[in-house]
């Protein structure tokens, strides 16, 4: 059974807006690192919501199709299941934190207590999670005066300490400067091995570093999915992202006859150095 | 068109935040400003646009010195799009937001409407006029807040981060409107952290490390030089670096490196 | 951790991180007799609110606090004391009232004056003791591990750490607003009109914030118990405990009493 099914899923916030997701259908593993790539209203956010079981609620239904976790769809979930299996963290740092706690330490044990564990247990949970996120130095700080990029890396070990078993992660560096975000996509590449993680983004990098199977999603859709390659040799791929310029510059050796045939293009500068390196004749 | 003359600046009491900046500008520059977190950068920004006034030296915008005028007179020679367009959306339509600007300037109402449909065209919001700003998706909002400022035809733009969160086709769009606006004898800064997004627009680069100019200078120069790069926390972008890992002259652009790279071969196939 | 000796970054707060006896004593027992304290006030003469004034600051200065008590007294009670002054003193027309030149004087009035105001100084410094040494994280620990509403602790707790990120919200936007060409300095006309585009993006930001945040803590299954569990709560004595209750049995036959009698 999928961790996570969604079955042509149709969905728009109102009777009258315009429909963000139109029968989209998707599958999700345990144990899957998958990103879901999108332009600007493509509906990342909203499907996102969706897989963390944020939505529906309230009068925010589907149109038709459901989400079903562990095969049982959202609402037959009480709070307290829903809150161990999936935990969402979003794109603004301060929106995440739960407004509760005074300390680090305790916006990290508020998650857990309200779970109703043993003191012990919270305890070891809220250890574990600091040394992941590297948040020890931070655990007496106020989180409200944290930097954009520690109040994530709270955010993230907030929603570790709940154990879930898939963390949904929505453009988690969208607002951070380059070194900010690989700081933090390198502690995301630190988490346990056996957490599904969903990342949804729109920028290719990120996806790159962390996940194993990308899905593309175009006007609500599913266009494409598969590997890195498959994604990236899709055609509304670089109309939606661009794509990297190395890979830009060979695809522009490659239309001129100038490209070794079935030499794959270049994702990353490493790759395309030592591709270059190594083309030594150029035909024509 | 902008004069930055040996400027400090301070917090009441505290250390300083920029030391001893000198830099000027002209029509139809491009300006990218670039550094780590806490360099200045910010700092730089609201001395730009009048809301810091320097501790030291002084700024001139279109003649017009940031120390000694209001800061909503200071928008009317150089305008300010920053990152968060919610901060300041106000009005129930985009029509109306994009007016708000227009409506403080001595205009008729028949030159402003023109003016804000043109600006919406060029905005690619002419369809979203009569929507709420909030409405709208991440990219088209601030596409809103462009378009707001353009609307005032100021000498000077300042862009902070208008690239972040917009997808290719969004970003192709702004880049368009940057050029534009450049050929229109506009004075532009930009501050941003896409180095690729520098390469690809900016006249200059402005480097800040420390509080410290660490650089004023082409592109091209800067993203060569490691020294500079490295002093500014900042990686030269990929298609420069390979370039220059493969004894290139530096490209900018896939589009450079492509042709640098067939002259190199051929170069060589003709010589072996 | 927080403890009783360790300060709190946030600048909102007036708590004085101290470990004198009163900061020791347990939150909930400090919240009820600042309760009694204030009820018993309105029952007492002038000369018991004194007393209640001149303990509560003395306390206040054996926590460390009272330079934070000079501070809101003088800031709280002088502008109050200059309106007293004028309307009990000078204004209202009273038989006893004296002339002095130009202005006339009513001791009767400033005896009132006087009464009122050593009533307002005894509730503040009860209620500023209570503050000082209260740190509000501590507070929210007592009444979680007491069985209080997870609700009601929010409603304490979010105010406090919010205020400050909401105010550099505010002030971002009033930058953001002025270098569009709004002009917040000129006439009255045009700062009332610069209000809405002042207002209105701190409501839809903050309402934003809220309907995102609600989400994070149903994610995180706030109140889907009806308790939490709470590390390191503070230490309540069973001599605490008996303490409330006599004081809590005292307030409603001190009420009755002022009233009956």
């Amino acid at each position: 059974m999928a961790l996570i099914a969604i079955e042509n899923l149709v969905f728009a916030y109102g009777p009258k807006m315009p429909v963000i997701l139109d029968g989209l259908s998707l599958s999700i593993e345990a144990g899957e690192r998958v990103a879901i790539l999108g332009g600007n209203g493509s509906g990342k956010t909203t499907l996102a919501h969706w897989i963390a079981g944020w939505l529906p609620r309230a009068a925010m239904n589907a149109t038709s199709g459901a989400v079903l976790a562990n095969g049982k769809a959202w609402p037959a979930w009480t709070a307290l299941e829903r809150a161990e299996a999936v935990q969402f963290v979003g794109q603004i740092p301060m929106q995440q934190l739960s407004g509760f706690a005074f300390t680090v330490y305790d916006e990290l044990v508020f998650g857990p207590g309200n779970l109703g564990l043993e003191p012990d247990e919270i305890r070891k949970r809220a250890d574990w999670a600091l040394d992941i996120c590297n948040l020890r130095h931070l655990v007496d700080r106020d989180p409200f005066t944290l930097s954009g990029g520690e109040q994530q890396r709270l955010s993230i070990a907030a929603a570790l300490v709940m154990h879930p078993k898939a963390l949904v992660l929505d453009e988690p560096t969208g607002n951070f400067d380059p070194e900010s975000r690989d700081n933090l996509l390198d502690q995301i590449n630190r988490l346990p091995s056996d957490l599904t993680i969903i990342l949804c983004d729109m920028a290719l990098k990120p996806a790159l570093a962390i996940a194993k199977r990308f899905v593309l999603l175009d006007g609500g859709r599913i266009v494409a999915d598969g590997g890195a390659q498959e994604i990236l040799s899709h055609p509304r791929t670089s109309a939606i992202f661009g794509m990297p310029a190395v890979m830009e510059a060979a695809l522009l050796l490659q239309q001129a006859g100038h490209w070794p045939a079935g030499e794959d293009l270049p994702l990353t500068f490493g790759r395309a150095q030592e591709q270059f390196g190594r083309i030594t004749h150029v035909a024509g | 068109m902008l004069q930055v003359e040996d400027v400090s600046f301070h917090y009441p009491g505290g250390v300083n935040v920029l030391s001893g900046i000198s830099f000027s500008a002209g029509a139809g520059e491009v300006l990218a400003l670039v550094g780590r977190n806490g360099a200045g950068k910010s700092t730089l920004l609201r001395l730009l646009n009048g809301l810091r006034k320097p501790t030291r030296g002084a700024i001139s915008i279109d003649g017009r010195n940031t120390a000694e005028t209001p800061v909503h007179l200071i928008s009317h020679s150089i305008g300010t799009v920053f990152q968060s367009p919610e901060q300041q959306v106000f009005n129930a339509t985009v029509r109306d937001e994009v007016m708000f600007g227009p409506k403080n300037l001595p205009l008729t109402a028949q030159e402003r409407d023109t003016r804000v449909a043109a600006v919406l065209a060029r905005t690619r919001l002419t369809d979203q006029a009569g929507q709420h700003p909030l409405d709208l998706d991440q990219a088209q909002r601030r596409f809103v807040a462009l378009a707001s400022v353009l609307a005032t035809q100021p000498p000077a733009l300042l862009l902070d981060e208008p690239q972040r969160g917009l997808d290719a086709q969004s970003r192709s769009l702004l880049e368009g409107i940057i050029l534009e606006e450049k050929a229109a004898g506009r004075c532009i800064v930009i501050v941003c952290h896409d180095m690729e997004f520098v390469a690809r627009l900016a006249t200059r680069v402005i480097a800040l490390a420390d509080g410290a100019l660490s650089a004023d200078t082409t592109p091209a120069d800067f993203f060569s030089n490691s020294r500079l790069t490295s002093e500014a926390s900042v990686e030269a972008p990929d298609i420069l670096r390979l370039s220059l890992a493969l004894g290139l002259s530096p490209c900018l652009t896939p589009a450079d490196f492509a042709g640098a790279w067939l002259n190199h071969h051929h170069l060589n196939a003709s010589q072996g | 951790m927080i403890g009783q000796g360790n300060p709190h970054t946030g600048k909102t707060l007036l708590f004085v991180p101290g470990n004198s006896f009163i900061h020791r004593i347990n939150p909930l027992t400090k919240l009820v007799g600042l309760l009694w304290l204030a009820a018993t006030t309105f029952m007492l003469p002038p000369m018991g609110m004194a007393v209640v004034f001149i303990a509560a600051f003395a306390f206040g200065v054996i926590a460390g606090a009272g330079a934070v008590f000079v501070r809101r007294l003088v800031l709280t009670v002088t502008p109050f004391a200059i309106a007293l002054f004028v309307i009990h003193g000078l204004l209202i027309k009273r038989p006893d009232m004296i002339d002095y030149g130009l202005i006339s004087l009513s001791p009767g009035g400033l005896t009132y004056m006087a009464h009122i105001l050593v009533r307002v100084a005894a509730l503040l410094t009860a209620s500023m003791l209570f503050v000082t040494t209260t740190h509000p994280a501590i507070l929210l620990k007592s009444l979680d591990s007491h069985g209080i509403s997870p609700g009601i602790a929010y409603l304490i707790s979010s105010p406090l750490l919010l205020i400050e990120p909401f105010s550099a919200r505010a002030r971002a936007i009033r930058d953001a607003q002025q270098a569009r060409g709004l002009d917040l300095n000129g006439s009255w006309k045009a700062r009332i009109k610069a209000f809405p585009a002042l207002l209105i993006p701190l409501v839809t930001l903050a309402l934003s914030d809220l309907d995102q945040r609600a989400s994070v803590l149903d994610g995180r299954a706030f109140r889907a118990r009806p308790f939490r569990v709470v590390l390191d709560a503070p230490v309540d004595q069973p001599y605490e405990r008996w303490l409330r209750r006599l004081l809590l049995l005292a307030l409603p036959v001190q009420i009755g009493l002022l009233l009956w009698l």
